[in-house]
């Protein structure tokens, strides 16, 4: 039975990992246009601004006014990229060490508290629940789901078939609604990046000016 | 006025009278404008709502309309319908929407009447979404079939028709040039100084904002100043010189390039080398940024703000100023298009350090600066009009804490908001150009 879970398990990622491909070459082909505009700055600096500094809270005024939400977002990702990790682990059968394992189940209970945190916010809130969708509520409480049971496995061995279970019916699920933003998110910042980047606002393009400014 | 900021007028019949044709037909050139990169960020966002604050119009209102995520959502529900698999399959779930009439009037009312285009929420987005350009995707399909609101569509068809957005017809351009230039040649004591129009292998054609020929004329002398002090090789075109493109905010592309493109031909048939863009936020985005996207076309000359030109003329010494003949305190407000949108950041301050006594910064300046309200095509729709005063007063109270007497921005929609704003919130400040300061610090040489 587990080994049936275990081989669904990579099954379903793979069908996720093609979908999400496909759907990032499909959106990547929707009118796509050519840039005729000249830079005045370096593209890249943007993307590499988009992709760092850009998203720390002194930098974007969302995140510094709303520090506990941020750290919230940052703890809950922190915490499903440890699930993901640990679950990956589980499917190539490789034991980890002890040490891995408590700091795993640290970055996992983090995750849980403040997917649970974020869950709250948007059901009570009620401007965040009128720009919401069922989806929003559901992406994040299946997740949050994930979360518990890879905690759980890494205590109790028995909740593994439903740990293996539920790995499954996410990752079916990540191409259909919200969590497909775990690729779309680096898709929009490199965008971000590149706009901003090649017209010289972020990272400004200072030079003598900028610097005799400060 | 009723809670949807719509009166009883032809604009309102035409909306009642929308039929599911026309709704195809914007649906399509909704779906033909929408770019690969849109089409990414609407498939980005979370709803995560940390953009609310970063809106001038959420900031004053505190509504669910306002914010920048729900303005997007708006589209995002009927692109997703018509794009995605969930969207067709589990509509509800996913918030995915069919375009109607009462879609259309959500997006005319938000799109149009709450929103700047000042691009502030973009930078605040958690995902990076460029959320003005996809409102601006959004009215362009409303613009198609004729639901731009009338006072900005007016603008636009104006200058489609006449030229330029004021109407001016070519003889009153060239009076009201031959009258400024005699005022020049006073002023500097000089009968040479020239403000030349049609002069072939100038190295710079200067565009100016129609309102300036209007309303603001010691503006466009302020410019003929500095030309002739830094002994410049410039000209006016005697029949394209408007830089505005209204186009930028009624969404229409075809327009939008219609009127960029009158600028190019001039430049060409002119033989200039530079297109030189007068003070103008949304004209500096157009020209420089936008306009060869329009026209797919990259261009072989280069697009520069006089911003641009008097900061390169003070670093080269070719003018020189003395601060001390601006001695009131004096405060930049970055126009939106300009610095946000258009990367011209520090430009400005460069020459106001050097033209002004005492200069001040508001809280916050640069890409993190407010909006006035004036932009997205809001001083002309004149629906909107309370709003637009309304969420003025974030801006009227920065000005306030920096207890400035005048400020200095260089963007002429913003000037006219501020000139409402200076009235209806009691500032009691001087608005200018940052032409018209420099112009008042130059120091000329037989002076």
């Amino acid at each position: 039975m587990l080994e049936i879970l275990r081989f669904g398990v990579i099954l379903s990622f793979c069908i996720s990992f093609i979908a999400l491909c496909h759907l990032i070459v499909r959106t990547y082909f929707f009118n796509k246009k050519p840039v005729f505009a000249k830079s005045q700055s370096r593209p890249i600096k943007g993307i590499f601004y988009a992709l760092g500094k850009g998203m720390m809270p002194w930098e974007k005024e969302s995140a510094g006014r709303h520090l506990l939400t941020y750290l919230g977002g940052i703890l809950y990702h922190t915490g499903i990229f440890a699930a993901f990790f640990y679950l990956f682990m589980l499917v190539i059968s490789h034991r980890l060490n002890s040490t891995v394992v408590f700091i795993l189940r640290i970055l996992m209970f983090a995750g849980i508290f403040s997917g649970m945190g974020l869950f709250l916010k948007r059901s009570t809130k009620s401007q965040l629940r009128r720009i919401s969708c069922p989806d929003d509520f559901a992406s994040n409480l299946m997740v949050d789901v994930f979360l518990l049971l890879a905690l759980t496995d890494s205590h109790i061995f028995r909740f593994r078939p439903l740990f293996f279970a539920v790995a499954i019916v996410m990752f079916l699920y990540i191409p259909v609604g919200k969590i497909r933003h775990c690729f779309f998110f680096f898709y929009s910042r490199i965008l971000f990046g590149l706009f901003y980047g090649r017209r010289g606002v972020l990272p400004q393009n200072k030079g003598d000016l900028g610097a005799e400014n400060e | 006025m009723n809670n949807t900021g719509f009166t009883k007028d032809p604009y309102k019949e035409k909306i009642d009278k929308l039929d599911s044709k026309k709704i195809r037909k914007a649906l399509q050139i909704f779906d033909k404008r929408l770019l690969s990169d849109y089409a990414a960020f609407l498939n980005s966002c979370v709803r995560c709502g940390l953009c609310a604050d970063s809106c001038q119009y959420y900031l004053t209102y505190r509504d669910v309309e306002s914010i920048p995520a729900y303005k997007i959502n708006l589209i995002a529900k009927v692109f997703k319908k018509y794009h995605t698999q969930a969207g067709k399959r589990i509509s509800r779930w996913v918030g995915a929407e069919e375009i109607n009439k009462a879609v259309v009037e959500e997006w005319i009312d938000t799109l149009f009447g709450r929103c700047s285009l000042c691009g502030r929420c973009a930078l605040n987005c958690t995902m990076g979404i460029n959320i003005p350009y996809i409102i601006r995707t959004a009215r362009g399909a409303l613009a198609e079939v004729g639901l731009v609101p009338p006072g900005l569509q007016s603008t636009v068809d104006t200058a489609i028709q006449s030229g330029n957005n004021m109407g001016i017809s070519k003889e009153d351009w060239l009076e009201t040039v031959e009258w400024l230039e005699e005022e020049l040649q006073q002023e500097v004591k000089d009968s040479h100084a020239k403000l030349p129009i049609d002069v072939k292998d100038s190295k710079f054609l200067y565009t100016i904002n129609p309102r300036e020929a209007m309303f603001f004329p010691l503006s466009i002398s302020a410019v003929g100043k500095i030309f002739y002090a830094a002994q410049e090789s410039w000209t006016f075109s005697s029949e394209n010189f408007d830089v505005t493109n209204y186009g930028l905010y009624s969404g229409d592309d075809v327009a939008s390039g219609e009127m960029s493109k009158r600028l190019i031909d001039s430049l060409k048939k002119l033989n200039c080398q530079t297109l030189v863009l007068a003070e103008c936020g949304h004209g500096y985005n157009s020209n420089r940024w936008e306009a060869p996207e329009w026209l797919s076309q990259k261009y072989d000359f280069e697009v520069k703000s006089i911003i641009q030109v008097i900061a390169d003329y003070i670093r080269e010494g070719r003018i020189k100023l003395d601060p001390s003949k601006n001695q009131k305190r004096t405060t930049l407000h970055d126009p939106c298009n300009l610095v946000r949108l258009g990367g011209l950041i520090e430009e400005q301050r460069h020459i106001l350090r050097r033209a002004v006594a005492q200069f001040v910064e508001m809280t916050p300046n640069r890409e993190k600066n407010y909006c006035c309200g004036g932009g997205g095509g809001q001083l002309a729709m004149t629906r909107f009009a309370d709003r637009r005063i309304k969420v003025g007063k974030i801006k009227a109270d920065q000005v306030r804490q920096t207890g400035a007497e005048v400020v200095a921005t260089p963007c002429h929609n913003c000037i006219d908001q501020f000139m409402e704003l200076n009235k209806y919130y009691k500032l009691g400040i001087e608005i200018k150009t940052i032409s018209e300061i420099v112009a008042e610090a130059l120091v000329l040489s037989d002076s």
